[in-house]
């Protein structure tokens, strides 16, 4: 591709790396899409239609999107070794900081205080996944199929307890067939 | 064998599965990883796993980085190797099947499959999103306060464009007033 042409500059290795410390450390959910994307287009590592590309297949896949994102852009301009720069970048920071939290949270979550501090931000953790499932669920509004396979999965897993694999073979499956026939359809 | 091998072991397995499974940006693995952590293992319990989880939250980076706190919890005699191990688990088997996949996924630049996976999915991960909010319901307070606070910050997170770490913060200090 022609864009490969524009790859002049071999980033190194170290670089990738402090490039993904910085935005993992420091940046928040949806944030951190924008940020990657941000990096590696103002440093000329890729373009943007390769990008698109990258964060397509990152949330397609297994993983958190933007580490998966991450070890796509390390691939991309420094093959297996920048995949594994980007992830150690992506990674480690948040490692760090989690287990910082941790060991104050078990030193400190018997004091009161504390204790009605991380009931109170398990309480708006809570209203958080609540407010991703409704955001979430307003997207498939528009097909009765879609809506069916959703709720069938929250019920069998929520009282029935089914396995995580078993659930995306059956109900996974069901609307990956689903959308198949659908475009089928169109194809006709 | 060592109880402390053996454990480091079982992080390994059950969250290297998760990983594999995780779609979706790992949104839909929590109420396998609660049903694995809590009731199989009994590594933390129902109020621990959902502070962690709201911890993963409160931190930059993946949410799924509450792994680590798993295996802190997991392994009292190493808790830092069982935190390693955790994340290891967690985040190794799906960053290697990104780097395998890619190259096909670029082979199949025009396939239709792209986007019937990706969208085929999509259902079943949200009806795992919303089995999880019971998930981390049972392990969060139970009070009229506590639902409050759940029901404004859905609410502001529906609404407004305030981050959701600050929303959690701001949700923590009013637990300090009303939910000690």
């Amino acid at each position: 591709m022609s864009t490969d042409g524009a790859l002049e500059s071999r980033p190194s290795l170290l670089s990738i790396a402090l490039a993904f410390a910085g935005i993992s450390s420091t940046a928040f959910g949806g944030g951190q899409k924008a940020s990657i994307r941000q990096q590696v287009l103002s440093r000329g590592w890729m373009d943007a239609e390769r990008f698109m590309d990258g964060l397509e297949i990152a949330q397609v896949l297994p993983g958190p999107n933007i580490l998966n994102l991450a070890i796509y852009c390390g691939q991309r301009v420094r093959g297996i070794p920048g995949a594994i720069a980007a992830f150690l970048g992506a990674s480690l920071p948040p490692f760090a900081i989690v287990l910082i939290a941790g060991a104050l949270y078990f030193k400190f979550s018997s004091n009161p205080f504390v204790h009605g501090a991380l009931r109170g931000c398990a309480a708006g953790a809570l209203g958080l996944t609540i407010g991703n499932a409704l955001e979430l669920s307003w997207d498939e509004r528009s097909d009765w199929i879609r809506i069916a396979l959703l709720v069938v999965t929250a019920v069998t897993v929520t009282y029935l307890h089914m396995p995580l694999l078993l659930v995306l073979v059956v109900f996974g499956g069901l609307g990956i067939a689903h959308e198949y026939r659908r475009w089928r359809k169109t194809q006709k | 064998m060592n109880p402390t091998l053996q454990t480091l072991l079982h992080l390994l397995w059950v969250f290297s599965q998760l990983s594999v499974l995780g779609f979706g940006g790992g949104k839909g693995i929590i109420p396998q990883m609660h049903a694995d952590a809590v009731s199989q293992y009994h590594w933390v319990t129902s109020e621990q796993f959902t502070q962690f989880y709201t911890l993963g939250k409160l931190v930059p980076g993946p949410t799924t980085i509450f792994a680590a706190l798993v295996g802190y919890a997991a392994t009292p005699d190493r808790p830092y190797l069982g935190a390693a191990v955790a994340t290891l688990g967690m985040f190794v088997p799906s960053s290697a099947m990104m780097v395998g996949f890619d190259v096909l996924w670029t082979r199949f630049q025009d396939s239709p499959w792209r986007p019937i996976l990706s969208h085929g999915l999509a259902p079943a991960i949200v009806g795992l999103v919303w089995s999880s909010v019971w998930t981390i319901a049972r392990g969060a307070p139970t009070s009229v306060a506590a639902y409050v606070v759940t029901a404004v910050v859905t609410l502001l997170m529906l609404r407004t464009k305030v981050s959701a770490p600050l929303l959690i913060l701001v949700a923590g200090g009013v637990g300090v007033v009303a939910l000690r």
